[in-house]
């Protein structure tokens, strides 16, 4: 049986080097450039002629841009439209990547599920929202960190676990995403690996297969939505300060 | 898993660098701000039809209270014409009535006169004819007819 884990190798396509350091340009890297092209095929279509009356292609994209802005005007309130490209471009990327990588073929590869681009992603966020709330709040965004009416002699313990939590922040945010695309193609993987080797009696496994892949598409549009919903939400930390 | 080899994490990390960065200022804020200003133009022109309807619908109230209060009023008007016209009516009739019957009166009081006019004649020629009757009588019982003026007197206080 094929490795589940050979799915995830790195494989350079074509090797670059910049100042000594390796920036080769990989399927991952390819992955992403599929996921951009086809991203911003599907915005600048969309957006061609924007009408009052919108054709399929603007209303799908008024839809996402909708479901984005109501997100932050939710979690973050009106400052939050400033926001809405960043969290756009977050969801939408990490959406293409999720739903481009399950395409069933030799060598579709999933951007996602490699820590260092969800921890990228993540970091991203992380400085984002450190930027905001500094540019925002000056030194008094470390009362973040202090909740309110919180008994003093508590104070150091809760600030503590406060601090740890936010610095946490984009690891937790990072692990979910590449754990969640991981764990789904690897669990495809072993499934399709059964269906060749059981022979006749590989229908069953091939059946779990369709029904995984459903529930992966579910996972990848789900966990877009979740990185998306997590940003808006630490946003809105560094926005209002709770 | 390859996931963990840090030498993959440089190359990955700048092209993901450079996607996200084509895809956020190359795309993504190239294309949803024309998204966002249709929507606006869109919930603006749907609130002004919307203001536009309600404003039209208030005058709408209003041309029929107008109307109606118009109505009213005509009504109104209507049943004073009649009821004024019923009352110059009954005056009218009142009057011509009044009219008659002091007509009626006058000739009824005319008719009562002529006919006492007419008995008093018809008594004083009964006296006359009374009293040459007695005269007569007496003359055939005495010989001696009496004077018209007693004979006269003597039947009206026989009469009365």
């Amino acid at each position: 049986m094929a490795n589940p884990m050979e799915q995830f190798e790195i494989k350079t396509l074509s090797p670059i080097e910049l100042g000594g350091y390796d920036v080769s340009f990989t399927n991952s890297s390819l992955w992403m450039m599929i996921a951009l092209v086809t991203v911003a095929g599907f915005l600048f279509i969309g957006t061609a002629a924007p009408k009052l009356v919108p054709g399929r292609w603007q209303a799908s994209v008024e839809y996402l841009e909708e479901f984005i802005r109501n997100m932050l005007a939710e979690n973050v309130g009106p400052e939050g439209r400033r926001y809405v490209p960043l969290v756009f471009a977050l969801f939408i990327f990490v959406l293409g990547c999720n739903l481009l990588g399950l395409l069933p073929f030799v060598g579709a590869f999933t951007p996602t599920s490699h820590i260092a681009v969800t921890f990228g992603l993540a970091a991203l966020v992380f400085l984002v929202v450190l930027g905001v709330g500094f540019a925002r709040h000056g030194l008094h965004f470390f009362s973040l960190f202090i909740p309110k009416d919180c008994p003093i002699v508590l104070l150091p313990l809760v600030t503590a676990i406060e601090f740890v939590s936010f610095l946490s922040r984009p690891f937790t945010l990072a692990i979910r995403l590449f754990a969640n695309m991981t764990a789904g193609h690897v669990l495809l993987k072993v499934f399709g690996g059964f269906v060749v080797s059981l022979g006749v009696f590989g229908l069953l496994p091939l059946g779990v297969n369709v029904a995984l892949t459903a529930l992966e598409v579910m996972i990848a549009v789900v966990q877009a939505y979740v990185f998306a919903l997590l940003t808006s939400i630490y946003l809105n930390d560094a926005v209002n300060l709770h | 898993m390859p996931q963990f080899d840090p030498s993959n994490f440089l190359p990955q990390m700048f092209w993901l660098a450079i996607a996200f960065a084509i895809l956020y200022f190359g795309v993504v804020r190239l294309t949803l701000p024309k998204i966002g200003k249709v929507v606006d133009e869109r919930a603006s022109m749907i609130a002004a039809d919307l203001s536009a309807a309600e404003v039209a619908h208030t005058a709408a109230a209003n041309t029929g209270h107008a109307y109606d209060a118009v109505l009213a009023k005509s009504r109104e008007a209507a049943t004073s014409v009649v009821s004024d016209a019923k009352a110059v009516t009954v005056r009218e009739n009142e009057a011509k009535l009044a009219k008659l019957d002091a007509e009626l009166n006058a000739r009824l009081a005319s008719a009562e006169a002529r006919i006492s006019d007419a008995r008093a004649k018809a008594l004083g020629e009964i006296e006359t004819a009374a009293s040459e009757a007695a005269a007569d009588v007496v003359e055939r019982l005495t010989g001696v007819r009496p004077g018209e003026l007693e004979a006269r007197a003597a039947v009206a206080a026989s009469l009365s």
